[in-house]
């Protein structure tokens, strides 16, 4: 084992973790301010350290400090201690795991040697992350079972119920992307992403097949139980559904454990329809041919968005009063900017008047990449929050319906007619 | 290495059969259940299988089972609806001991096997390609024979299941 295979696979399970647990604080964030603007409200913005509020991102932690250090209370009914326990640790440890197949940038090849760019650098991605999806709803149906209070047994009946007529037609839509990209590897799957079709459109795979790609983001908003598929918990029905009988770090597992799945959730859309970590009509290859144009744009664009961003934040951030502690906030903001954008341009300008050997293309390209990743995971779970405040929850039935008289029939007629046109054009 | 995670896998999959057997509260059978298939699909990555593997995973524990606990669940078996068991470790141990010879004639078998060269299998052995095209190409009949099985089955529990809702 080489320093650089080390280095390469600590820095994928950080950055597993960053995008995984690290999201959840600004995912909450995320859910709560637009909430608020739907609603016409502000939504959290108080909460500060030392005057910096970062718009309220400061309310998540808070809010999670509360969680850690409220009683964790066990009501006296509950007679399967070790289940009650276990099911908020099943819901999150699948969650986490499914992140670990996602590839966050192309192939890299340092000295020759090329490395995974997954936190579990394995081919069957996409089996691994069926698997746990299927694991994950025991954490919901244990924990509404071993609650022995009715809401929770109702909602632990409707998730395992959902999560088994979801799955079908989540495997089938998936299928028809199987056939289309001829591999289970996310790495090749984002690879033919990166190709174009008649040299103009970006061959993704929300492109080449709209309808899988519209049953599979359904799908997902059902394997992560949110809005409008959340009847597990249903609080105007059923209290709180499987969570009713958790408080404190139990509920706040479950809790955490729900938005790390909509990130796996988001981060599987992104690797199968929306290109991966391609920008589009950028793939790796002209990335790599083209690096000192694209540093270029960055040593312009940078300082001059910061600039930009700068004056917004001046604009918008004045309190009347001169000793505000939020006019301070204002003050750090911009040293922090003016901190990376220096950084940034000295390390390029380093890079460029020095020459860039393969290395460092090849690792910058990375980068590039997995900017590009992170940037598409907050655009996705945005979509999934807008989603969630947008539309109103399904009735049971109606849930059933959808799922098993009109997705399962498309879902199948769109893999028949994927195989025809494989079979007929050849391709 | 590969000796000590068997040793570990069979020991999980050894006792998730015998709770399964041995529980009382079908809940608890069912977990025990799924603690064996997963040990079991352990096993077979160990085998250099990591479709079978996967699949085990996919289907057993994460479909099949999910589809148990929901009927479980669904009936709500209170611990006063469980039948009284008085003589179970007996009856277990006198089904243990009357499964002895059959043991013993495995374990011949197993000796009589012709040894071979233990040793790393190569890199596309059993990935979902070379399976799909030896299932696809050489067991093609077969295959389609069983989904039809499947497909009768399915047929038959929809019968059933309006037969029941239509004479009310």
């Amino acid at each position: 084992m080489s320093a650089v295979l080390i280095s390469v696979v600590i820095f994928n399970i950080v950055l597993a973790l960053i995008v995984s647990l690290v999201f959840v604080p600004i995912l909450v964030w995320m859910e709560r301010r637009v909430a608020g603007f739907i609603q016409d409200r502000l939504g959290p913005n108080r909460c500060h350290i030392g005057g910096v509020r970062l718009g309220g991102i400061v309310q998540s932690f808070a809010d999670m400090l509360k969680l850690v250090f409220k009683e964790d209370y066990r009501p006296n009914s509950v007679k399967e201690k070790l289940l009650f326990r276990l099911s908020p640790v099943i819901v999150f440890v699948t969650a986490y795991l499914s992140f670990m197949v996602i590839p966050f940038a192309d192939d890299l090849t340092i000295n020759g040697e090329t490395y995974m760019m997954q936190a579990l650098p394995i081919e069957f991605g996409l089996l691994w992350v069926l698997a746990f999806a299927g694991l994950g709803v025991y954490g919901l149906m244990l924990g509404g079972w071993a609650s022995n209070n009715k809401f929770s047994l109702l909602g632990g009946i409707r998730s395992a119920a959902q999560v088994i007529s979801y799955e079908a037609v989540m495997g089938l839509s998936l299928i028809s992307m199987l056939i289309t990209y001829g591999s289970i590897h996310f790495g090749d799957m984002v690879r033919f992403q990166g190709e174009l079709i008649w040299g103009l459109i970006p061959a993704w795979g929300i492109v080449i097949q709209p309808v899988a790609a519209l049953l599979f983001i359904i799908t997902a908003f059902a394997e992560t139980n949110r809005a409008p598929f959340d009847i597990a918990e249903g609080e105007s029905e059923i209290v709180g559904g499987f969570h009713t009988e958790y408080s404190a770090m139990g509920f706040g597992l479950f809790f955490v454990g729900e938005y790390i799945a909509m990130g796996a959730a988001s981060a599987l859309i992104i690797t199968i329809f929306l290109g991966g970590y391609q920008i589009p009509w950028l793939n790796t290859i002209t990335l790599k041919e083209n690096i000192e144009i694209v540093m270029l744009a960055i040593l312009v664009l940078l300082p001059a968005m910061s600039y930009f961003f700068a004056r917004w934040i001046k604009k918008n951030n004045v309190w009347p009063d001169p000793d505000d502690v939020r006019n301070r906030e204002t003050k750090w903001l911009i040293i922090g900017l003016i901190g990376i954008n220096i950084a940034v341009v000295l390390t390029l300008i380093g890079l460029l008047s020095f020459g860039i050997s393969s290395n460092i293309t090849n690792i910058s390209v990375a980068l590039i990449q997995v900017i590009t990743f992170v940037f598409k995971l907050i655009m996705v779970n945005f979509f999934f929050i807008l989603v969630r405040w947008t539309l109103v929850r399904f009735r049971y039935d109606q849930l059933q319906n959808l799922a098993w008289k009109v997705l399962l029939p498309i879902a199948i007629a769109n893999v028949f007619i994927t195989g025809i046109f494989v079979v007929v054009l050849g391709v | 290495m590969v000796d000590i995670v068997f040793v570990i896998l069979a020991i999980f999959a050894i006792g998730g059969g015998l709770g399964m057997i041995l529980f009382a509260q079908p809940m608890y059978s069912a977990l025990s259940l799924i603690v064996c298939l997963v040990a079991l699909g352990g096993v077979f990555a160990l085998l250099s299988a990591p479709f079978l593997f996967m699949v085990q995973i996919i289907l057993y524990a994460g479909a099949i089972i999910t589809l148990l606990l929901f009927i479980i669940m669904f009936l709500n078996i209170k611990d006063d609806n469980l039948p009284d068991e008085p003589n179970k470790i007996t009856t277990i141990f006198v089904g243990g001991v009357l499964l002895i010879p059959f043991n013993i004639l495995i374990l011949k078998a197993f000796n009589t096997l012709p040894s071979k060269p233990m040793h790393i299998l190569g890199k596309d052995f059993g990935d979902i390609q070379s399976f799909g095209i030896e299932l696809f190409r050489g067991w093609l009949v077969p295959f389609e024979l069983i989904s039809m099985l499947l497909l009768a089955a399915l047929v038959g529990a929809v019968v059933y299941a309006r037969k029941g809702s239509v004479d009310g």
